[in-house]
């Protein structure tokens, strides 16, 4: 029995246009979808305070369309918007996935649920289309918000997990 | 994600993918120029030029032995980019552990509302 999963979350970059993350939680899977894709519940966790949710709207059917935005401390709006291409409650959602401060990033996001003795493991799985956002990383200004620099994003998060996995094993240095 | 302006160099230098190889490369431990071409399919002028930029923001390390230069890796330099990928794992965390707090809110209000 685990008391608290809290930071048990795994990250990984199966490969460089991919970022996998999975995390278990103690509840069954009809809640954990629920949760994940009801509006009334998105708009209870989905913006980390200080940020404040300020758009949740879920239409949860193929074709259907969603849109998350929220507001941070500084004013800044994060908006994040798609189509859903498969729904399968309470099993998988996949859903395009566009990011307003990543405009040429387009991604596939899937969740899939499984549940195992109570215990609902949860896999998001972002695919990003292509290289374009990364392809002019180096002329993008590096200044200008959150995450948005797409493709350095994710070529640095690839180069620093072979990198860095790597470099922890042989010399323990990096690490503390 | 933002980026200190500091680190921004070394994530330059790791963003091409002959530095990362030329990284790699280096892991077995210190190498002459001449080996690193022998592990790589990169001319030498191509990996003298990227040494040099791995060598301009600390990546790697030049000492000189007799009439080579020897090059070796400077990982302590890469704990910004360790930072920033804690980060971002710190904020994935973050907002699934809000999640899992929200469902056992959920489960406790749907417990006691059974009993």
């Amino acid at each position: 029995m685990t008391d608290n999963r809290h930071g048990s979350a795994r990250i990984e970059f199966p490969s460089e246009l991919e970022v996998l993350i999975t995390r278990e939680f103690d509840a069954p899977i009809a809640l954990v979808f629920d949760v994940l894709t009801k509006p009334e519940h998105v708009s209870k966790w989905g913006a980390t305070p200080p940020d404040q949710m300020t758009e949740c709207s879920i239409d949860l059917r193929v074709g259907g369309k969603y849109h998350y935005s929220f507001v941070t401390e500084d004013g800044t709006v994060c908006s994040f918007s798609g189509t859903y291409l498969e729904v399968e409650p309470p099993f998988r959602t996949a859903e395009t996935w566009l990011f307003g401060g990543w405009p040429d990033a387009e991604a596939v996001e899937t969740w899939q649920l499984h549940e195992t003795d109570g215990v609902t493991t949860v896999t998001m799985r972002l695919a990003f289309r292509d290289k374009a956002g990364r392809d002019h990383y180096p002329t993008r200004p590096r200044d200008t918000g959150e995450m948005s620099s797409s493709g350095g994003f994710l070529d640095s998060l690839d180069a620093m997990e072979d990198i860095l996995r790597s470099l922890l094993d042989l010399t323990g240095t990096v690490s503390e | 994600m933002a980026r200190a302006s500091t680190t921004s160099d070394v994530f330059n230098a790791i963003a091409e993918v002959s530095r990362r190889e030329i990284l790699d490369a280096l892991m077995a431990g210190e190498k002459a120029v001449g080996a690193i071409v022998d592990d790589l399919s990169m001319s030498q002028p191509q990996v003298s030029k990227h040494l040099r930029v791995l060598s301009e923001v600390g990546l790697v390390k030049c000492r000189a032995q007799g009439r080579h230069r020897l090059y070796s890796l400077e990982p302590a330099r890469l704990r910004p980019l360790h930072d920033w990928l804690a980060q971002y794992e710190q904020m994935w965390n973050e907002r699934l552990d809000r999640i899992d707090d929200y469902l056992k809110e959920l489960q406790k209000r749907e417990s006691s509302s059974d009993g």
